[in-house]
């Protein structure tokens, strides 16, 4: 694809949301900002798509509880060079002409519509920066391009039961999109597969003009200002609206994931330790970037020979650098930097923030714990449900959850 | 009887639109500057809008967007000498852009356009 044609896109990110369905992880932190895969947040995804597809000008509309997602932008992000026309840049709700925050994603491109003006780009490309999947936009470009569309959806397929959550479609043989509901009852299937529906992915591009229009023309009216529920569907039968159905590359499967609940975040990050994840991090040609501080390698430690003795390992687990495993066993797990086993501790498919210690002869299992929790020594956490729940989140599908600067040194030991 | 903000900085001009629109039988109202625009609309309600752009201090865009912000129903006209801010999308908030001219017919027929349009859902 020749360059200045990418050149022409401005990636606009949306990280502004408050992710209630993620509380406690959202409860100090934007759910972009919310740790993932060991040591990455999960706006890393979608960023990373923009810069390996080549957009490289790209704004995160931030809002609720953003120090963190600012800090992290900031200290992971500044590799673009603004001299050469790329940037990644964040930007605060300005409130220009209104007093009020954003209403839903349409009012907070209308509330931008001045970084519109300034930018000029051809296409606005609208992503969202709490998705986890790992897509070329510049196919969907081309194909936006090549149908001559006013709007592109990026979609895929999933079961009609999983469609309700969604933005649903139906397209015609070409892929124009000829409806579109945001999270029916009811949704309409495919032809020929009965179960089967095309949902949108919340990936949007947009002709400028069209989008300016469009989200100047919402402001006026008492909607939902969202471009799921109003903009979408008005667009349908008035503007060349079309799908780009998501694939993977070859040899791979479609991996797209909104982390909408706690458990589906736990899930998302135990695929990552399987021997041949659904999301592959390992591909040098589709790097997943992200801050590194420069931590020393992550170390284990103890091999005792005796029945009793310290064995520090680590099995089917992500380990980030500047952990050390001293004497405890690790499977199936992720551990964030600067985390510490300590000795005969055991740890089972959790997820482990930055600085979590785990004191000795603790039990966890299915537990998610954040950043910079002590672990008490002999603390038994995710074995008994009902014991959990008296304390901590504990989710639908039996996560355990140990929120940010709770402390546990009144935990009873065992 | 239609309520009209005609917000104009030259205060010759300012007269001749008022008079010509008060003959039309509009109330006329008039503010000098965007600052004044935007208290006024709050004070007067206005059905719409008849807004210059280049104006010393606020300009005429800045201008219309708090009042849209105030009340995002106000139909606004945007009447300037320049046609080169009709690019700019911040421009496109308003109902219709008229160029300046010492006819003021196509004014007076925008006018009666858009204040016979439906205001958005309330209406």
């Amino acid at each position: 694809m020749d360059p200045s044609e990418l050149k022409s896109v401005l990636a606009i990110v949306m990280a502004g949301g408050q992710g209630e369905r993620l509380y406690p992880l959202s409860k100090e932190r934007a759910k972009p900002a919310v740790p993932f895969g060991g040591i990455y947040r999960i706006i890393d995804f979608t960023l990373s798509n923009c810069v390996n597809s080549g957009v490289r000008r790209v704004y995160v509309l931030t809002q609720y509880r953003s120090i963190s997602l600012q800090r992290h932008i900031n200290l992971a992000w500044n590799k673009l060079r603004y001299e050469f026309g790329e940037f990644i840049c964040t930007v605060p709700p300005q409130k220009r002409n209104v007093e009020h925050w954003y209403l839903g994603t349409a009012d907070a491109i209308f509330q931008n519509i001045y970084t519109l003006e300034v930018e000029r780009p051809e296409r606005v490309l609208i992503l969202s920066g709490d998705h986890v999947y790992r897509m070329d936009y510049s196919h969907m470009i081309r194909t936006h391009q090549d149908n001559k569309a006013e709007l592109t959806v990026a979609c895929m397929e999933v079961d009609r039961e999983s469609a309700r959550r969604f933005g649903v479609m139906q397209v015609d043989d070409n892929h124009r999109v000829i409806g579109f509901w945001e999270k029916p009852n009811d949704p309409p299937t495919l032809p020929g597969k009965p179960d089967r529906c095309l949902v949108s992915m919340g990936v949007y591009l947009f002709e400028t003009p069209v989008l300016v229009r469009r989200t100047i023309e919402d402001s006026k009216r008492d909607t939902a200002h969202d471009f799921g529920k109003n903009i979408i569907p008005e667009m349908v039968d008035a503007n060349r609206v079309f799908a780009f159905p998501f694939q993977a590359p070859e040899g791979e499967v479609a991996y797209w994931r909104d982390i909408g609940t706690l458990d589906a975040y736990w899930e998302a990050n135990m695929d990552l330790t399987h021997v041949t994840p659904s999301f592959n991090l390992y591909d040098r040609n589709w790097p997943v970037h992200t801050y590194h501080a420069g931590h020393p390698p992550a170390k284990t430690v103890f091999n005792e020979d005796d029945p009793d003795g310290r064995v520090g390992t680590a099995i089917d687990s992500l380990i980030s650098a500047g952990c050390i495993i001293s004497g405890g066993r690790v499977e199936n797990s992720i551990l964030s930097p600067r985390v510490r086993i300590e000795s005969h501790a055991h740890v089972t498919e959790s997820v482990l923030f930055d600085g979590v210690v785990i004191g000795k002869g603790c039990r966890v299992h299915r537990t998610i714990i954040d950043k910079n929790i002590i672990v008490p020594d002999g603390a038994i956490i995710g074995m008994d449900r009902e014991q959990d729940s008296s304390k901590f989140t504990v989710t639908p599908g039996g996560i355990t959850i140990i929120p940010k600067s709770m402390p546990l040194t009144e935990m009873a030991a065992v | 009887m239609s309520k009209i903000l005609l917000v104009e900085d030259d205060s010759h001009q300012q007269l001749l639109y008022q008079e010509e629109l008060s003959a039309e039988g509009y109330e006329v109202f008039c503010a000098s500057t965007g600052k004044e625009a935007i208290e006024q609309a709050e004070k007067v309600q206005p059905d719409l809008v008849v807004m210059d752009i280049s104006m010393p201090g606020m300009d005429g865009i800045e201008a219309m967007g708090r009042i849209l912000g105030q009340d995002n129903k106000i139909p606004v006209i945007l009447n300037t000498a320049y046609a080169s801010y009709k690019d700019n999308f911040m421009s496109w908030s308003a109902d219709a852009y008229v160029i300046k001219s010492s006819d003021l017919t196509e004014l007076k027929t925008t006018i009666s356009k858009v204040l016979g349009q439906p205001k958005g859902d309330k209406e």
